[in-house]
Protein backbone atom coordinates (compact mmCIF):
# COMPACT_ATOMS: atom_id res chain seq x y z
CA UNK A 1 0.00 0.00 0.00
CA UNK A 2 1.16 3.50 -0.67
CA UNK A 3 0.56 6.79 -2.39
CA UNK A 4 -0.48 4.94 -5.57
CA UNK A 5 -3.43 3.49 -3.66
CA UNK A 6 -4.43 7.02 -2.69
CA UNK A 7 -4.18 8.14 -6.31
CA UNK A 8 -6.20 5.11 -7.35
CA UNK A 9 -8.92 6.19 -4.91
CA UNK A 10 -8.95 2.87 -3.12
CA UNK A 11 -11.68 2.93 -0.46
CA UNK A 12 -10.49 3.64 3.06
CA UNK A 13 -11.78 1.69 6.04
CA UNK A 14 -12.54 3.79 9.13
CA UNK A 15 -12.38 2.05 12.49
CA UNK A 16 -13.89 3.69 15.57
CA UNK A 17 -12.21 2.66 18.83
CA UNK A 18 -15.14 3.51 21.06
CA UNK A 19 -14.17 2.81 24.65
CA UNK A 20 -10.79 1.15 25.27
CA UNK A 21 -9.61 -0.25 28.56
CA UNK A 22 -7.03 2.15 29.90
CA UNK A 23 -8.90 5.38 30.69
CA UNK A 24 -12.62 5.93 31.17
CA UNK A 25 -15.13 8.56 32.12
CA UNK A 26 -12.62 10.06 34.56
CA UNK A 27 -10.74 11.25 31.43
CA UNK A 28 -13.77 12.20 29.34
CA UNK A 29 -17.33 11.80 30.65
CA UNK A 30 -18.53 11.31 27.05
CA UNK A 31 -16.62 8.05 26.73
CA UNK A 32 -19.11 5.15 26.50
CA UNK A 33 -18.65 2.40 29.10
CA UNK A 34 -21.89 0.45 29.50
CA UNK A 35 -23.24 -1.88 26.80
CA UNK A 36 -26.10 0.53 26.08
CA UNK A 37 -23.74 3.50 25.79
CA UNK A 38 -21.38 1.54 23.55
CA UNK A 39 -24.29 0.40 21.38
CA UNK A 40 -25.46 3.97 20.86
CA UNK A 41 -21.91 5.17 20.22
CA UNK A 42 -21.46 2.44 17.62
CA UNK A 43 -24.61 3.56 15.82
CA UNK A 44 -23.44 7.18 15.78
CA UNK A 45 -19.98 6.18 14.56
CA UNK A 46 -21.48 3.99 11.84
CA UNK A 47 -23.71 6.84 10.69
CA UNK A 48 -20.65 9.11 10.59
CA UNK A 49 -18.74 6.72 8.32
CA UNK A 50 -17.09 4.05 10.45
CA UNK A 51 -17.42 0.51 9.14
CA UNK A 52 -15.53 -1.20 12.00
CA UNK A 53 -16.01 -0.71 15.74
CA UNK A 54 -13.14 -1.78 18.01
CA UNK A 55 -14.56 -2.88 21.34
CA UNK A 56 -13.33 -3.48 24.87
CA UNK A 57 -15.56 -4.60 27.72
CA UNK A 58 -15.95 -2.98 31.11
CA UNK A 59 -17.52 -3.76 34.43
CA UNK A 60 -20.46 -1.58 35.47
CA UNK A 61 -18.04 0.75 37.31
CA UNK A 62 -15.96 1.27 34.17
CA UNK A 63 -13.13 -1.09 35.10
CA UNK A 64 -11.86 -3.61 32.60
CA UNK A 65 -13.60 -6.89 31.94
CA UNK A 66 -12.46 -9.73 29.72
CA UNK A 67 -15.51 -11.92 30.30
CA UNK A 68 -17.22 -13.45 27.31
CA UNK A 69 -20.60 -12.63 28.82
CA UNK A 70 -19.78 -8.94 29.05
CA UNK A 71 -18.57 -8.87 25.43
CA UNK A 72 -21.79 -10.66 24.50
CA UNK A 73 -23.88 -7.96 26.17
CA UNK A 74 -21.96 -5.30 24.27
CA UNK A 75 -22.23 -7.09 20.93
CA UNK A 76 -25.95 -7.58 21.43
CA UNK A 77 -26.34 -3.87 22.11
CA UNK A 78 -24.20 -2.92 19.12
CA UNK A 79 -26.21 -5.18 16.83
CA UNK A 80 -29.49 -3.74 18.14
CA UNK A 81 -28.37 -0.20 17.46
CA UNK A 82 -26.41 -0.52 14.19
CA UNK A 83 -27.22 -1.59 10.65
CA UNK A 84 -24.29 -3.78 9.67
CA UNK A 85 -21.13 -2.60 11.36
CA UNK A 86 -18.09 -4.92 11.62
CA UNK A 87 -17.39 -5.88 15.22
CA UNK A 88 -13.76 -6.13 16.29
CA UNK A 89 -12.96 -7.28 19.84
CA UNK A 90 -9.82 -6.39 21.71
CA UNK A 91 -7.83 -9.29 23.12
CA UNK A 92 -5.37 -6.95 24.80
CA UNK A 93 -4.88 -6.90 28.53
CA UNK A 94 -2.07 -5.98 30.86
CA UNK A 95 -1.30 -8.70 33.42
CA UNK A 96 -4.43 -10.72 32.65
CA UNK A 97 -3.68 -14.45 32.45
CA UNK A 98 -3.52 -16.02 29.00
CA UNK A 99 -6.77 -17.97 29.40
CA UNK A 100 -8.57 -14.73 30.26
CA UNK A 101 -7.20 -13.11 27.10
CA UNK A 102 -9.01 -15.73 25.01
CA UNK A 103 -12.43 -14.97 26.44
CA UNK A 104 -13.31 -12.07 24.07
CA UNK A 105 -13.12 -14.55 21.16
CA UNK A 106 -15.92 -16.75 22.52
CA UNK A 107 -19.08 -14.76 21.91
CA UNK A 108 -21.90 -16.19 19.83
CA UNK A 109 -21.50 -15.33 17.02
CA UNK A 110 -17.80 -14.61 17.26
CA UNK A 111 -16.63 -11.13 16.31
CA UNK A 112 -15.66 -10.77 12.65
CA UNK A 113 -12.30 -9.39 13.74
CA UNK A 114 -10.16 -9.32 16.87
CA UNK A 115 -6.96 -7.56 17.83
CA UNK A 116 -3.70 -9.46 18.16
CA UNK A 117 -1.01 -7.50 20.02
CA UNK A 118 2.33 -8.31 18.44
CA UNK A 119 4.57 -7.98 21.47
CA UNK A 120 5.35 -6.34 24.78
CA UNK A 121 4.73 -2.76 25.81
CA UNK A 122 5.26 -0.94 29.08
CA UNK A 123 2.42 0.47 31.15
CA UNK A 124 2.94 3.06 33.88
CA UNK A 125 6.30 2.62 35.65
CA UNK A 126 6.13 -0.98 36.82
CA UNK A 127 3.87 -2.95 34.44
CA UNK A 128 4.41 -4.60 31.09
CA UNK A 129 1.84 -6.11 28.75
CA UNK A 130 3.89 -9.14 27.83
CA UNK A 131 2.11 -10.54 24.77
CA UNK A 132 4.46 -13.49 24.41
CA UNK A 133 4.81 -15.30 21.09
CA UNK A 134 3.15 -18.30 22.73
CA UNK A 135 0.10 -16.20 23.54
CA UNK A 136 0.07 -14.60 20.09
CA UNK A 137 0.11 -18.06 18.51
CA UNK A 138 -2.61 -19.46 20.77
CA UNK A 139 -4.88 -16.45 20.19
CA UNK A 140 -4.29 -16.70 16.45
CA UNK A 141 -5.09 -20.42 16.49
CA UNK A 142 -8.41 -19.78 18.20
CA UNK A 143 -9.18 -16.93 15.78
CA UNK A 144 -8.61 -19.31 12.88
CA UNK A 145 -10.87 -21.93 14.49
CA UNK A 146 -13.64 -19.37 14.98
CA UNK A 147 -13.26 -17.62 11.63
CA UNK A 148 -12.06 -14.36 13.14
CA UNK A 149 -9.84 -12.01 11.13
CA UNK A 150 -6.83 -10.86 13.17
CA UNK A 151 -5.95 -7.20 13.34
CA UNK A 152 -2.21 -7.22 14.07
CA UNK A 153 -1.41 -4.39 16.48
CA UNK A 154 2.11 -3.06 15.88
CA UNK A 155 3.05 -0.87 18.83
CA UNK A 156 6.62 -0.25 17.69
CA UNK A 157 9.08 -1.17 14.98
CA UNK A 158 10.23 -4.30 16.80
CA UNK A 159 6.72 -5.58 16.39
CA UNK A 160 7.18 -5.37 12.62
CA UNK A 161 9.75 -8.14 13.05
CA UNK A 162 7.11 -10.01 15.04
CA UNK A 163 4.64 -9.68 12.15
CA UNK A 164 7.18 -11.28 9.82
CA UNK A 165 7.89 -13.92 12.45
CA UNK A 166 4.21 -14.71 12.82
CA UNK A 167 3.97 -15.13 9.05
CA UNK A 168 6.92 -17.54 9.20
CA UNK A 169 5.28 -19.58 11.97
CA UNK A 170 1.66 -19.57 10.90
CA UNK A 171 -0.57 -19.22 7.86
CA UNK A 172 -2.35 -15.87 7.90
CA UNK A 173 -5.30 -15.36 5.61
CA UNK A 174 -4.84 -12.66 2.98
CA UNK A 175 -4.73 -9.78 3.24
CA UNK A 176 -2.59 -9.34 6.33
CA UNK A 177 -4.00 -6.35 8.20
CA UNK A 178 -1.76 -4.48 10.60
CA UNK A 179 -2.47 -1.41 12.71
CA UNK A 180 0.59 0.84 12.99
CA UNK A 181 0.52 2.68 16.32
CA UNK A 182 2.35 5.93 17.03
CA UNK A 183 2.67 7.81 20.29
CA UNK A 184 4.64 8.07 23.53
CA UNK A 185 6.34 5.45 25.68
CA UNK A 186 6.84 2.05 24.05
CA UNK A 187 5.00 3.13 20.93
CA UNK A 188 6.77 4.11 17.73
CA UNK A 189 7.77 7.79 18.06
CA UNK A 190 5.19 9.77 16.07
CA UNK A 191 7.17 11.22 13.20
CA UNK A 192 6.45 11.13 9.46
CA UNK A 193 9.79 9.41 8.85
CA UNK A 194 8.85 6.62 11.25
CA UNK A 195 5.44 6.30 9.59
CA UNK A 196 7.04 5.84 6.17
CA UNK A 197 9.60 3.44 7.62
CA UNK A 198 6.89 1.30 9.20
CA UNK A 199 4.98 1.09 5.94
CA UNK A 200 8.15 0.12 4.11
CA UNK A 201 8.82 -2.72 6.56
CA UNK A 202 5.41 -4.36 6.31
CA UNK A 203 5.16 -7.70 4.52
CA UNK A 204 4.40 -7.50 0.81
CA UNK A 205 0.69 -7.11 0.20
CA UNK A 206 -0.16 -6.21 3.79
CA UNK A 207 -2.78 -3.57 4.45
CA UNK A 208 -2.19 -1.04 7.20
CA UNK A 209 -4.40 0.86 9.57
CA UNK A 210 -3.08 4.12 11.04
CA UNK A 211 -3.39 4.93 14.73
CA UNK A 212 -1.93 8.01 16.37
CA UNK A 213 -2.40 8.51 20.10
CA UNK A 214 -3.63 11.77 21.60
CA UNK A 215 -2.81 14.87 19.57
CA UNK A 216 -1.29 12.65 16.87
CA UNK A 217 -4.63 11.04 16.00
CA UNK A 218 -5.68 13.48 13.29
CA UNK A 219 -2.31 14.14 11.61
CA UNK A 220 -1.50 10.44 11.45
CA UNK A 221 -4.96 9.69 10.14
CA UNK A 222 -4.32 12.27 7.41
CA UNK A 223 -1.06 10.50 6.56
CA UNK A 224 -2.96 7.23 6.44
CA UNK A 225 -5.40 8.79 3.99
CA UNK A 226 -2.59 10.02 1.74
CA UNK A 227 -0.50 6.87 1.79
CA UNK A 228 -3.26 4.45 0.95
CA UNK A 229 -3.80 3.19 4.46
CA UNK A 230 -6.88 2.82 6.59
CA UNK A 231 -7.52 4.85 9.72
CA UNK A 232 -8.61 4.39 13.32
CA UNK A 233 -9.97 7.19 15.47
CA UNK A 234 -11.98 7.29 18.67
CA UNK A 235 -12.02 8.06 22.35
CA UNK A 236 -9.95 4.98 23.23
CA UNK A 237 -6.93 6.66 21.67
CA UNK A 238 -7.70 10.36 22.05
CA UNK A 239 -10.20 12.05 24.36
CA UNK A 240 -9.78 15.56 22.88
CA UNK A 241 -11.26 17.17 19.80
CA UNK A 242 -8.66 19.89 19.89
CA UNK A 243 -6.26 21.25 22.46
CA UNK A 244 -8.12 21.79 25.74
CA UNK A 245 -11.49 20.70 24.34
CA UNK A 246 -12.79 17.24 25.17
CA UNK A 247 -14.44 15.43 22.28
CA UNK A 248 -18.21 15.31 22.55
CA UNK A 249 -18.41 11.82 21.10
CA UNK A 250 -16.68 9.18 19.04
CA UNK A 251 -18.84 10.22 16.11
CA UNK A 252 -17.35 13.71 16.11
CA UNK A 253 -13.89 12.20 15.65
CA UNK A 254 -15.16 9.93 12.85
CA UNK A 255 -16.94 12.81 11.11
CA UNK A 256 -13.75 14.86 11.13
CA UNK A 257 -11.55 12.20 9.55
CA UNK A 258 -14.24 11.49 6.95
CA UNK A 259 -14.22 15.21 6.09
CA UNK A 260 -10.43 15.09 5.72
CA UNK A 261 -10.70 12.07 3.40
CA UNK A 262 -13.41 13.79 1.38
CA UNK A 263 -11.31 16.93 0.98
CA UNK A 264 -8.36 14.84 -0.15
CA UNK A 265 -10.45 12.82 -2.57
CA UNK A 266 -10.14 9.46 -0.81
CA UNK A 267 -13.42 7.55 -0.75
CA UNK A 268 -14.52 6.13 2.58
CA UNK A 269 -15.47 2.46 2.42
CA UNK A 270 -19.02 1.37 3.06
CA UNK A 271 -19.31 -1.60 5.38
CA UNK A 272 -19.78 -3.89 2.38
CA UNK A 273 -16.67 -2.43 0.75
CA UNK A 274 -14.77 -2.78 4.01
CA UNK A 275 -15.59 -6.48 4.15
CA UNK A 276 -14.20 -6.86 0.63
CA UNK A 277 -11.05 -4.85 1.46
CA UNK A 278 -10.40 -6.82 4.65
CA UNK A 279 -11.20 -10.21 3.16
CA UNK A 280 -14.08 -10.88 5.53
CA UNK A 281 -16.44 -12.32 2.94
CA UNK B 1 -5.55 -7.06 50.27
CA UNK B 2 -6.40 -4.05 48.16
CA UNK B 3 -4.43 -0.83 48.27
CA UNK B 4 -5.06 1.15 51.46
CA UNK B 5 -5.29 4.32 49.38
CA UNK B 6 -8.18 2.90 47.31
CA UNK B 7 -11.72 4.10 47.86
CA UNK B 8 -14.83 3.90 45.73
CA UNK B 9 -16.62 7.22 45.31
CA UNK B 10 -19.30 8.71 43.10
CA UNK B 11 -17.64 12.07 42.89
CA UNK B 12 -15.28 14.71 44.19
CA UNK B 13 -15.05 18.46 43.77
CA UNK B 14 -14.19 18.03 40.08
CA UNK B 15 -16.49 15.29 38.79
CA UNK B 16 -19.50 13.14 39.57
CA UNK B 17 -20.50 9.75 38.21
CA UNK B 18 -23.56 7.50 38.16
CA UNK B 19 -21.67 4.70 39.89
CA UNK B 20 -18.90 4.54 42.42
CA UNK B 21 -15.48 4.52 40.79
CA UNK B 22 -11.99 3.76 41.98
CA UNK B 23 -10.44 6.77 43.69
CA UNK B 24 -6.87 7.13 44.89
CA UNK B 25 -6.68 9.02 48.18
CA UNK B 26 -2.91 9.37 47.76
CA UNK B 27 -3.29 11.48 44.62
CA UNK B 28 -6.80 12.74 45.37
CA UNK B 29 -8.00 11.71 41.93
CA UNK B 30 -10.06 9.07 40.21
CA UNK B 31 -8.06 6.11 38.99
CA UNK B 32 -7.77 4.95 35.39
CA UNK B 33 -9.67 1.67 34.99
CA UNK B 34 -6.52 -0.20 33.99
CA UNK B 35 -4.70 1.00 37.09
CA UNK B 36 -7.68 -0.09 39.21
CA UNK B 37 -6.61 -3.68 38.51
CA UNK B 38 -3.42 -2.89 40.42
CA UNK B 39 -5.29 -1.12 43.24
CA UNK B 40 -7.46 -4.23 43.63
CA UNK B 41 -4.55 -6.70 43.35
CA UNK B 42 -6.33 -8.51 40.52
CA UNK B 43 -4.69 -11.40 38.68
CA UNK B 44 -1.04 -11.48 39.79
CA UNK B 45 -0.89 -7.76 40.40
CA UNK B 46 0.22 -6.38 43.73
CA UNK B 47 -0.06 -2.70 44.55
CA UNK B 48 3.03 -2.87 46.77
CA UNK B 49 5.14 -4.07 43.84
CA UNK B 50 3.38 -2.63 40.80
CA UNK B 51 2.09 0.81 41.78
CA UNK B 52 4.64 3.59 41.78
CA UNK B 53 2.12 5.89 43.46
CA UNK B 54 1.65 3.54 46.42
CA UNK B 55 5.39 3.02 46.70
CA UNK B 56 6.15 6.73 46.68
CA UNK B 57 3.57 7.50 49.34
CA UNK B 58 4.42 4.49 51.47
CA UNK B 59 8.02 5.62 51.53
CA UNK B 60 6.99 9.13 52.52
CA UNK B 61 4.88 8.04 55.45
Amino acid sequence: MGYDDYLAEEPMVVTAALTGGVHGKEANPNLPETPAEIGRAAAEAEAAGASVVHLHARRPNGERSFETARFQEIDDAVRRHTDDVIIQHSTGGTSAPDDVRHQPLRTDPPPEMASLDMGPLNRYDRLTSENTRALVDSLHAEMVDRGIKPELEVFNDGHLNEVHGLLDRRDLADPVYATLIFGPGTLTPPTPANFLNAIANLPDGALFNTLGFGRHQLPFAAMGVLFGGHVRVGLEDNVYYERGELAESNARLVERVVRVADELGRPVASTAEARTVLGLE
Amino acid sequence: MTCPYLEYRRGDEHASFDRERAYCTATASFVQPMRADVCNDRYDLDHERHCEIYRAHAEVE
